[in-house]
């Protein structure tokens, strides 16, 4: 064994003992050479000393401030996280009642707004008042601007007239029998004018007696 | 909540993590000591170990998902922050000196046959040992992470190397640099008296 071979193996003999042959060999190389000998002495001197060195704080620990403090800390994080924790969801309950709060009100409104949806469907009527009506209802007519109160037909929603179109239509008194109003039977011949409220399915869903209708 | 003694670490922590602070404080308690004893000797002041030992566990509070229990043990976690700290510290003062809240009557007491010394005796060892200390606090930190935890803390090699995440041979190679440097500065301490008094 060199010097170096020496130095590899480590100065604590104790260690190689599971390595029987190089054990031997460094033994034997301290025999030989005063330089690794005299450094291995040293060394054995130095691991008592560090040993004692060692001993001296071998039952040191963190003074109990540390884990009082420790505690606190701890204890604020929790807190602090619980808190955050409680606020996100205060506020995500806050939004969803906002919005569920919108959304009946809106759908009130709507519902309130519903009969008066002539005014609208008169607009829409305006919009479209050049393109002609479907043959099936025989004259073409200008939309009206008249305003009045559309009666519903029976089996009509009110909320079915958001597009609905105005047509005005010359027909005999006894045809309004068949959308199901009450006719009087000596004036069932009679040509009257009267305002359609046509829906997106082409169907009228609300009538009224034009202004100038016998 | 109960907690047993062999509870593992990082039920622990997932305990700790969601606000069971029995759990923190058993965790704490298990780690805590060799921590501190870690650092101690590797700054040689007792302040600066106990701050390190507190900011390693608020580091534990506040991000305990940075400890992945596939990559190591808590304790090699704890250990590679704990050195971090105390690499941060030995940047900031370089050398500090003397454990000063050892207390002198126990730490004599450390060595073999201290009741039957003279007091010219218990002076030599005394000094001794503060030569030994003073030697160790000057290593380069590799070689004196080495020979605190091999030297002074006596884990065996693979321990050291675990929580110093090296190889086993990077453990013997550094130990043995180690104790040569450690060797070579007693000498120089030691002989520095004799040399002063040889000039006057």
């Amino acid at each position: 064994m060199t010097c170096e071979e020496f130095e590899l193996a480590g100065l604590d003999l104790e260690t190689l003992r599971e390595d029987n042959a190089v054990l031997l060999a460094a033994r034997e190389h301290l025999r030989v050479c005063p330089h690794c000998a005299a450094l291995h002495e040293n060394w054995q001197a130095l691991r008592a000393d560090l040993h004692a060195v060692g001993a001296e704080t071998q039952e040191a620990e963190a003074p109990p401030r540390v884990e009082m403090r420790l505690r606190q800390e701890y204890r604020t994080r929790h807190k602090t996280v619980k808190a955050r924790r409680v606020a996100v969801i205060a506020g995500w309950t806050l939004a969803a009642a906002a919005v569920v709060l919108v959304a009946v009100s809106w759908i009130n409104w709507r519902n309130q707004v519903g009969p008066s949806t002539p005014a609208a469907a008169v607009a829409t009527a305006k919009v479209g008042s050049t393109k002609p009506a479907g043959p099936e209802l025989g004259e073409t007519l200008v939309a009206s601007n008249d305003t009045g109160e559309f009666t519903l037909l029976p089996g009509s929603l009110p909320g079915t007239l958001e597009d609905a179109t105005v047509v005005r239509v010359q027909m005999q008194r006894g045809s309004l029998g068949a959308l199901g109003l009450t006719v009087n039977e000596e004036r069932a011949s009679d040509l009257i004018q009267v305002d359609l409220l046509v829906g997106d399915d082409g169907q009228p869903q609300a009538l009224r007696l034009a202004q100038n209708a016998n | 909540m109960h907690i047993e003694a062999q509870e593992r670490d990082d039920v622990l922590l997932r305990r700790s993590a969601k606000g069971d602070e029995e759990a923190f404080t058993e965790l704490y308690r298990r780690h805590q000591a060799p921590l501190y004893r870690f650092a101690l000797r590797m700054s040689g002041n007792v302040w600066a170990a106990e701050e390190i030992v507190q900011d390693v566990f608020v580091t534990l509070i506040r991000d305990p998902k940075k400890f992945d229990p596939g990559r190591g043990a808590l304790r090699s976690y704890l250990y590679g922050i704990t050195r971090n700290r105390v690499m941060k510290h030995l940047e900031r003062v370089p050398r500090e000196w003397l454990h000063e809240e050892i207390d002198e009557d126990n730490a004599s007491q450390a060595g073999p046959g201290f009741d039957v010394m003279t007091p010219a005796e218990w002076a030599e060892l005394h000094e001794r040992r503060e030569q030994v200390r003073a030697a160790v606090l000057e290593l380069p930190v590799e070689f004196r992470e080495a020979v605190v935890l091999c030297g002074l803390e006596e884990l065996s090699y693979e321990e050291a190397a675990q929580l110093l995440e090296c190889p086993v041979g990077t453990i013997r190679s550094r130990l043995h640099r180690g104790r040569a440097l450690l060797l070579a500065k007693l000498e120089m301490l030691r002989d520095t008296p004799k040399r002063a008094g040889a000039n006057r």
